[in-house]
């Protein structure tokens, strides 16, 4: 039997003829790497999760031309009568994306005017198959549009007294375009006082193949890689303005970090208290067994090979301990992320590395004040029962 | 007469203000069997634990085989403590949790490596052939005795030292421990120190001293 | 600064001689003498090279002779393996020439010299002779000190004789993989992942593996992963560790001594833990080459160099499809440095840069080559670097086509600027490319 396999087994016998205290302590750096582990993983699913949710508050990139003014959420009614308004080409933009290689939910949009009856009404020209994806949240009364038809705003649907099934006859510069109502659309932002058709027949009836006057990007990225997304898009597009809109992202983002910063703390304040119940644990059983440490020392052992067998038992524990706190943990967090954010939480496996780095730090930090004294310890006196 | 295994020269232990041991002059032949006889306090296991480099003295002069103890360090000690010396204590201090096997192959980890199958024939040379796997608990305290001897013995040490090992046993024990040891020693030719209170059991030696308070009062040689 | 440049190469030198006084313990006067003069003549050696030959020549001979002592190494490792697994492997004539006198000598005196070519590598030769001079002093003011600090070291920290090799190779591999042309490790994934490529071509040539049909796609993708990048880095990572790790296994299957003669238990104890002691002291520098070794590794893939690496400037053509680049615009053009355009034309788009090499002629090449993905080129001293293969290309060769050259581009000089077909740039870069990428990403 060599020397290492003597020590292991040592250690065992060790830990098995102090049973009690043995399961006590794994159980105490179980919970406490479980719970590290558990947080760490809810949290981190849960940035996910709110990447996710930001997903669906829609774009986070505009890209509008370089004279325009954009004025996210006041309204923008005096979009449409810009006096020379200019355009992007919606060629150069898909180009641009394509090499970006930014994986970017897109909407083109075109806006103009179209006069009907003796107004001129603000319209714009979208693919509705976007607009679904992208704006979860309008609601339509009717159905989306096929070609050929149009869904038009709450507001202006009221004002103009229009419902499904209608049509309308709207004259363009070029061309004049009829349009069977099919829905009506509310949303709660500026979206209720527009009409939307096709942006193809937009283009046609204002003359304005190929352009645009809004594309919105949802790009599906956090915090920092955003601004980095826009600017490595700008550098492609240098002569339109690329711009983020932020305003959703930052609050759930300022919410996550605090929600964070919670579990942080808690998982310090379950640390530190392990932490203790091992240091208090350990000093006892060292206290207990120190008639065999004065003999391991008077047969010769070293005041380092005596610290090795007891730190030995120590990392053991710890390992153990992280083991079970990774299962026991990811157990946890999928009971959590189901409970709480009906969603399943990802397997993470390097999160095991985590677990047992938690678990042996708590074992080998607790039992540092022990091992000092399993150090110290003066053989004659120990094995005289002092 | 053979050369002095054990030589001390003025050798002091305070302990504080108490002095346990005044400065002793002691010179020990190779394979005597010495027996240390004397009052509880008289400093006899003082000079136990400072032979066996379990404790330093405060002043004199200690060698032991050939080595000044006082110019080695803690772990030199260690290893001198391994190399040179076995000890039997009253209270056996078998590792409870252990079998007896196992006790003895815990010396030879702190000496060496473990052999099992070296460990297993120490304790048949001893009688306890039939309970090796047999932890301390098991056992009667003879045999926890004779495990003790076994484990002392299976470094080939030079000096045995015995704390009172005979304290806690029974006549027909004590007898049978003594006679093991004699055996053995006559067959190892170690040396034997031997703290006890019973003047049966230090006649099994060659040469008994008495201490009272620290001071060598008294020396007898057996003769037998 | 010049301290600063050379303290991997110091490092290295006060390891190797430490290695080399441990490992010939009995003979540390004639080691610590030859190890000094093979620094002093390596230093010379090589300052009369770089005098005779400038240029790629001399700083492809020192990393030939520092390739060559890794093979050596490799042949010393397979030898020791061998050896440990079957006992009568007829070496006691090698045994008598390591232990020799003559072989103490020549060995450290074969280290001094590479070390010190490899030192001179570093600091070039403008310094001139007083800075050389320096050099050897602090070489032989290093060993002096290297004896004092072997004294410190505990006796039972002993060097077998292949660990001695595998240390001493190691750390030289780790002086000369700081010097950019002079690194071994770069070239040999390159050649591992050459040679796979090969390799597996040669497979769909000669139709061993079936083309399409009874292929499922995910076994594509495997194959797909012998025409990575990785596979290059994996198995360079194996040939580059290996010698090591089978110095180190060799050793840790040396046999105990036999001990069954020993009567005495505790003294038959005594002698296996010994001997075990021993043998865990001589697993030391093995170990530490391994650490080395991954140090060399590291510096070569994550090389300290500071490439000029300019982001590309767009540049679009003028209505006859002609790119004019002025040569003293923004930039000056004639200023060797490498300066990178980005071109995009309906939708496509190509990256090319110019550059005038030191024979005084402007270059116009793709930012790609004929066979890696085009990751594009940087420039260091007196080369550029393909950031794929890691493969220098001397400046003086930029412009020629072939091999892993930046592919040249068609252009005419005039008075005011350089002027390139957008068309012709645009065409040459698609080719290019798509076959690159084709071989390169396999099957996707």
């Amino acid at each position: 039997m060599n020397r290492r396999r003597w020590l292991i087994h040592l250690v065992l016998r060790a830990l098995a003829h102090r049973k009690g205290r043995t399961i006590l302590l794994l159980a105490v750096l179980a919970m406490a790497s479980s719970l590290a582990t558990a947080l760490g993983i809810v949290s981190s699913s849960m940035g996910k999760r709110v990447a996710e949710e930001v997903r669906k508050y829609g774009a986070n990139l505009v890209i509008i031309p370089e004279t325009a003014r954009l004025d996210v959420g006041s309204g923008g009614l005096n979009f449409g009568v810009v006096s020379e308004p200019t355009y992007l080409l919606q060629r150069q933009v898909e180009d641009a994306l394509a090499l970006s290689g930014l994986h970017a939910e897109r909407s083109f949009h075109l806006r103009g005017t179209l006069h009907w009856k003796d107004a001129d009404i603000i319209v714009e020209g979208v693919n509705f198959a976007d607009i679904r994806r992208l704006f979860p949240w309008w609601q339509i009364k009717g159905n989306w549009p096929v070609a050929g038809e149009t869904v038009v705003g709450n507001d202006l649907a009221t004002r103009l007294k229009l419902k499904p099934g209608d049509t309308m006859e709207l004259v363009g510069k070029d061309q004049l375009v009829r349009l069977r109502i099919s829905g009506i659309v509310s949303s709660g932002g500026e979206e209720d006082a527009l009409l939307f058709l096709a942006l193809p027949e937009l283009q046609q009836a204002l003359g304005l193949n190929g352009q645009l006057t809004l594309v919105r990007l949802m790009v599906t990225a956090g915090g920092d890689s955003l601004k980095k997304s826009a600017a490595a898009l700008q550098l492609l597009l240098p002569k339109v303005k690329v711009n983020e809109v932020r305003q959703t992202a930052r609050t759930s983002e300022g919410l996550l970090a605090k929600v964070k910063l919670l579990m942080l703390m808690v998982t310090a304040v379950v640390l530190i208290s392990a932490g203790s119940s091992v240091a208090g644990t350990m000093s006892t059983t060292v206290l207990e067994r120190g008639k065999e440490i004065g003999l391991m020392k008077a047969m010769g052992g070293t005041r380092w090979e005596v610290m090795l067998i007891f730190c030995g038992e120590a990392a053991l524990l710890g390992v153990s301990g992280g083991v079970a706190g990774y299962l026991f943990g990811s157990a946890i967090a999928q009971f959590i992320t189901r409970t709480v954010f009906s969603a399943s939480a990802e397997f993470i496996p390097w999160f095991a590395c985590i677990s047992l780095g938690v678990s042996l730090f708590l074992a080998l930090l607790g039992s540092l004040g022990p091992m000092i004294s399993v150090f110290k310890l003066d053989p004659v006196r120990s094995l005289r029962g002092e | 007469m053979a050369t002095a295994i054990i030589e001390t020269t003025s050798l002091t232990r305070n302990y504080g203000d108490i002095c346990a041991l005044k400065p002793l002059d002691l010179q020990v032949p190779e394979g005597e069997w010495l027996s240390v006889m004397g009052h509880s306090g008289s400093g006899k296991s003082t000079l136990m634990n400072l032979v066996g480099g379990l404790d330093r003295p405060s002043a004199g002069s200690l060698q032991v085989g050939g080595k000044d103890l006082l110019a080695l360090t803690e772990d030199g000690l260690a290893r001198f403590r391994r190399e040179f010396v076995g000890i039997i204590f009253q209270q056996h201090h078998l590792v409870p949790y252990l079998s007896a096997v196992e006790n003895v192959m815990m010396a030879q980890y702190f000496h060496s490596v473990p052999d099992e199958a070296e460990a297993r024939l120490a304790l048949e040379r001893v009688g306890l052939g039939h309970r090796l796997k047999n932890r301390p608990g098991e056992l009667s305290g003879g045999e926890q005795q004779r495990v003790c001897i076994a484990r002392a013995i299976i470094n080939s040490p030079k000096l045995l030292l015995g704390d009172e090992p005979t304290g806690n046993l029974d006549h027909k024990s004590t007898v049978m421990v003594m006679d093991l040891l004699k055996e053995l020693r006559d067959e190892e030719r170690f040396t034997i120190i031997m703290v006890t209170h019973n003047q049966e059991v230090a006649a099994w030696g060659d040469r008994t001293i008495y201490l009272d308070d620290g001071v060598l009062v008294r020396e007898e040689r057996m003769n037998s | 600064m010049v301290a600063i440049k050379l303290i991997p190469h110091i490092l290295s030198w006060v390891g190797i001689v430490l290695i080399l006084l441990r490992g010939f313990p009995e003979r540390k006067r004639v080691v610590a003498v030859a190890v000094g003069a093979g620094f002093a003549l390596g230093v010379a050696g090589t300052f009369f090279l770089f005098r005779s030959f400038p240029g790629d020549f001399s700083f492809s001979l020192i990393r030939d002779v520092v390739g060559g002592s890794f093979l050596l190494l490799w042949g010393i490792a397979v030898a020791s393996i061998y050896r440990s697994t079957v006992r009568n492997f007829p070496l006691s004539w090698g045994e008598r020439f390591f232990a020799s006198i003559f072989f103490a000598g020549v060995g450290a005196f074969m280290s001094g010299m590479i070390a010190g070519a490899i030192s001179v590598c570093r600091l070039g030769t403008s310094g001139g002779m007083l800075m050389l001079l320096i050099l050897v002093l602090v070489a032989c003011v290093l060993v002096f000190e290297s004896l004092a600090i072997e004294r410190l070291l505990p006796p039972s920290f002993t060097v077998s004789n292949s660990a001695l090799m595998a240390g001493v190779v190691a750390l030289l591999l780790f002086s000369s993989s700081s010097i950019l042309r002079l690194d071994l490790f770069s070239p040999l994934s390159m050649k591992v992942m050459k040679f796979t490529h090969d390799f597996v071509h040669q497979f769909f040539e000669s139709m061993l593996i079936p083309d399409h049909l009874f292929i499922h796609i995910h076994l594509w993708r495997y194959i797909g992963l012998l025409f990575g990048k990785e596979v290059g880095f994996w198995g360079g990572l194996i040939i580059w560790f290996a010698p090591a790790i089978l110095i180190a296994l060799a050793i840790s299957f040396e046999r105990l001594p036999s001990v069954a003669h020993i009567r005495q238990g505790a003294q038959r104890r005594t002698v296996v833990a010994t001997a075990i002691r021993a043998r865990r002291f001589r697993l030391v520098v093995p170990g530490i080459t391994i650490l080395v070794l991954a140090g060399a590794g590291y510096q070569s893939r994550f090389p300290a160099v500071e490439y000029w690496d300019p982001k590309p400037i767009v540049i679009s053509a003028g209505p006859s499809g002609e790119i004019v680049i002025p040569l003293k615009g923004e930039v000056d053009l004639k200023d060797g440095k490498l300066h990178k355009y980005l071109f995009s034309q309906g939708g496509k788009e190509a990256r090319f840069f110019v550059l005038m090499t030191p024979t005084g002629q402007l270059t116009v090449d793709l930012d790609a080559c004929a066979i890696c993905k085009p990751d594009g080129y940087g420039q260091t001293e007196g080369t550029v670097l393909c950031y794929y293969c890691k493969t220098l290309i001397p400046l003086e060769t930029v412009g020629k086509p072939g091999g892993c050259n930046p592919v040249p581009i068609h252009f005419t000089e005039k008075k005011d600027g350089v002027y390139i077909d957008g068309l012709t740039l645009i065409n040459t870069w698609s080719t290019t490319v798509q076959t690159t990428a084709r071989v390169k990403e396999g099957s996707k």
